[in-house]
């Protein structure tokens, strides 16, 4: 199995440390829409680190099917996007269920900083983590986006 | 000039008008941000004179120089105004998201006046500055007006509010975001007094720092600090109650039953040893805490199922537990859920509580004008009734809402004797008796009795901390010039926007380098204290000026007259020879009267004439 980023809702705080780090480090400044995850919280029970998990919720790579021009491909397990390809079209942030696909002039989203995620560095809960994914919490993650309909 | 955008926005509630005020790096400079922002704008801002609860009034509201930066714990964001509670300026610092919302919306800070003619509630979405209907607000809960708003404006929207407590005007009603309060003084009422349920704003601008590639560096380097150090186990496992244990059996200074006692018998049942393990279901953080020390502390049965809070800190411990004489977890969680949800003050409501029941045992009140078993024996249903009593200003509860000053003058046959105060504030979780720096803190704060202007518990408890060793607690030996500076550091703190649970991590000379990262401007360790010093005079000045005077500062009667009656600290108190002698070492210290005034010098020397 390859790593991949695994959530651990349990452990999630809500602080969002992860989505400003995120963003100064793939930007040079802060600004949470620029972040390549998000922390979805909704009531003082949930905090949900939305993250790419190539992907679980669906079994398959919603994103890669989505697309309509064939701009999003996974190559080295990781779902990489043409941006000469993308047209914008929005389709692969809709089909995402963890709504880590964003858009600005194309889509883009976590490339996992390389190999080294700035996120999980600045996670000392272990909420994410960079890891074989294990059966187990992957299927929590799965029922919690069922429940939530995130 | 950096991650600044130069502008503070002002809306007057009573035209229905907003304006931009611009400021430049010498404002920055003198000012820092955050507290400092805030209490510039109260300052200057507001007539003298003016009732806490008039139009006239200014509600200020900023994040701190670090809020919206990746700086572990350094999210904060500071409100301030002229307080409904003590008359004095109160600025309150929370951990909520509110103040980085309103940074990435474009501006500095916030400056509220007037009064609108009816419920409202203010939208600032990037530049777009509405004031909007609220009416269907009215009379909703802290948890249920986000959730309201959100589903009108978007999830995305964050929201600071109100709760019945602020509207119902009781005098330490405090603002809520995201279950972060700005708790003390009262400014829940202030936002109520200008029919303001809420303020929502939705920012999506950047936020470009000086040096992006040294602040992540800095973060990454405070991150594993703060993670490698031992009180990070203990903050993320038991939350900031964790040394309760501590401070009441080995320290004897845990106030316990409107401060008769410095020691809680009951002590285990209250202690987060006891009830992490038992009702903690997961850690809860600030905005941007990378050392959370928030409990989701949830009761799925018995009497009190159902309850679900961020909770509880160490001093609502004392002021719904030991305070009351309340040995149930359970009724001091209920409580804390009370308080969070009508929005009003843990402390003040615990020690407005536990001086009534006090007022019952020596026969001043009767449990008739009480209205229920208002005893020390029965705190664990009495409190939480009590509460809903403050809450909604019925019965006994409409004059505890007042805070134990006014109460006391009510009713009354006394009562002022047991009403533990300084400047009209409810003080905090530390038997001040045994510790006499930290008394001299209680007077000196200028938003009346407080841990935290100048958090003088840790070097007197601790015996060192910066730049002393060998503090001794039971001495008032040179106490007043390391208050005065202890304050200076704490100003800058709440203006950078760092929590103070950080201050041994971040001594002052650590904050240039990481100012210098964000803003490009750098600033040496004097003159930063120095901005410490200016935000201090300015509250102080503050509250001269609207009348407040010596007689005002001074430590409550128990503190100079009962002795701590048992336990390690037995025989401790505060004389008034010491308390006087302290403060005229303190007023020295600072170049001001004997009646707290700073002198036109210092105010000079500040450039604040």
């Amino acid at each position: 199995m390859v790593k991949m980023l695994v959530p651990y809702p349990d452990r999630c705080t809500g602080c969002r440390f992860c989505e400003m780090a995120c963003s100064l480090f793939h930007e040079g400044k802060v600004n949470h829409a620029d972040a390549r995850l998000q922390v979805y919280k909704k009531d003082v029970r949930t905090d949900f680190p939305s993250v790419c998990t190539h992907c679980v919720a669906c079994g398959e790579d919603c994103c890669v099917h989505a697309c309509p021009v064939e701009a999003i491909k996974i190559e080295d397990d990781l779902v990489r996007i043409d941006e000469d390809e993308c047209t914008a079209c929005g389709a692969c942030v809709d089909a995402c269920p963890f709504g880590v696909m964003r858009m600005e002039e194309t889509a883009f989203k976590c490339d996992l900083c390389g190999g080294d995620p700035t996120c999980v560095k600045f996670c000392p809960m272990g909420a994410i983590k960079y890891e074989e994914p294990d059966a187990a919490q992957y299927e929590k993650v799965r029922q919690f986006l069922e429940g939530e309909g995130a | 000039m950096k991650a600044y955008h130069g502008r503070i926005l002002r809306i007057d509630l009573t035209s229905g008008k907003s304006s931009v005020r611009t400021i430049d790096e010498r404002y920055v400079r003198k000012y820092l941000g955050g507290q400092g922002f805030a209490v510039e704008l109260v300052y200057h801002g507001m007539p003298e004179g003016a009732d806490a609860l008039a139009p006239e009034n200014v509600l200020a509201m900023a994040g701190g120089l670090f809020a919206g930066f990746p700086v572990p714990t350094g999210g904060k964001t500071a409100f301030a105004a002229k307080s409904p509670l003590t008359g004095t300026l109160v600025e309150s610092i929370m951990g909520g998201v509110i103040g980085a919302e309103l940074r990435h919306a474009g501006y500095d800070a916030l400056e509220i006046t007037g009064r609108a003619e009816s419920p409202s509630y203010i939208f600032i979405d990037d530049d777009s500055a509405e004031i909007e209907d609220a009416s269907s607000l009215w009379g909703k809960s802290t948890r249920e007006v986000p959730e309201l708003l959100k589903k009108d404006l978007g999830w995305d929207v964050k929201i600071a509010c109100i709760g019945v407590a602020g509207e119902k005007l009781v005098r330490f009603a405090c603002i809520d975001c995201e279950e972060r309060q700005a708790g003390r003084g009262g400014l829940g009422a202030v936002m109520a007094s200008k029919n303001l349920k809420a303020i929502a704003i939705r920012g999506t601008k950047d936020l470009e720092p000086a040096d992006p590639k040294k602040l992540l560096e800095l973060a990454l380097r405070y991150q594993d600090i703060m993670e490698n150090a031992p009180s990070f186990k203990e903050d993320t496992v038991y939350g900031t109650g964790e040394f309760l244990g501590w401070i009441n059996k080995e320290k004897g200074v845990f106030p316990t039953r409107n401060w008769q006692s410095g020691v809680f018998d009951s002590r285990e049942k209250i202690d987060p040893y006891y009830w992490a393990p038992k009702y903690v279901s997961k850690n809860k953080a600030c905005f941007a805490c990378t050392k959370p020390c928030g409990k989701l502390f949830e009761i799925d049965s018995g009497k009190f199922a159902g309850v679900a809070i961020d909770g509880l800190e160490y001093e609502t411990l004392y002021s719904l537990g030991s305070a009351c004489g309340n040995a149930s977890i359970e009724s001091a969680a209920r409580g804390n859920e009370i308080c969070d949800v009508f929005g009003m003050d843990t402390i003040s409501a615990g020690v407005a509580i536990g001086f009534a029941m006090e007022l019952v045992q020596r026969g001043i009140l009767t449990e008739e004008e009480a209205g229920m078993r208002l005893t020390f024996d029965n705190a664990e249903d009495a409190v939480p009734q009590m509460l809903e009593l403050i809450g909604k200003r019925e019965g006994l509860g409409d004059i505890l809402a007042d805070g134990v000053k006014r109460a006391a003058e009510r009713i009354g046959k006394g009562a002022e004797r047991y009403a533990m105060h300084t400047k009209g504030m409810e003080p905090p979780a530390y038997d001040v008796r045994g510790m006499k720096g930290h008394g001299l803190a209680y007077m000196t704060s200028t938003r009346g009795a407080c841990h935290l202007r100048a958090g003088f518990y840790a070097p007197e408890l601790v015996g060192k901390f910066w730049r002393w060793e060998g503090i001794d607690r039971q001495s008032p030996e040179g106490k007043g010039a390391m208050v005065a500076v202890m304050e200076n550091f704490m100003c800058v703190y709440d203006s950078v926007g760092l929590c103070k649970f950080s201050r041994g991590f971040f001594l002052i000379d650590k904050l240039s380098e990481v100012i210098e990262a964000i803003t490009g401007l750098s600033f040496t360790e004097d003159e930063l204290l120095e901005i410490g010093e200016r935000i201090h005079n300015m509250k102080g000045h503050f509250n001269h000026r609207e009348g407040v005077t010596r007689n005002d500062w001074l430590l409550p009667p128990r503190v100079l007259e009962d002795p701590i009656p048992d336990g390690p600290s037995e025989g401790s108190l505060i004389t008034s020879e010491q308390m006087n002698k302290m403060l005229d070492d303190y007023m020295a210290a600072r170049k001001w009267s004997a009646d707290g005034e700073p002198s036109p010098d210092k105010l000079k020397e500040l450039d604040l004439t």
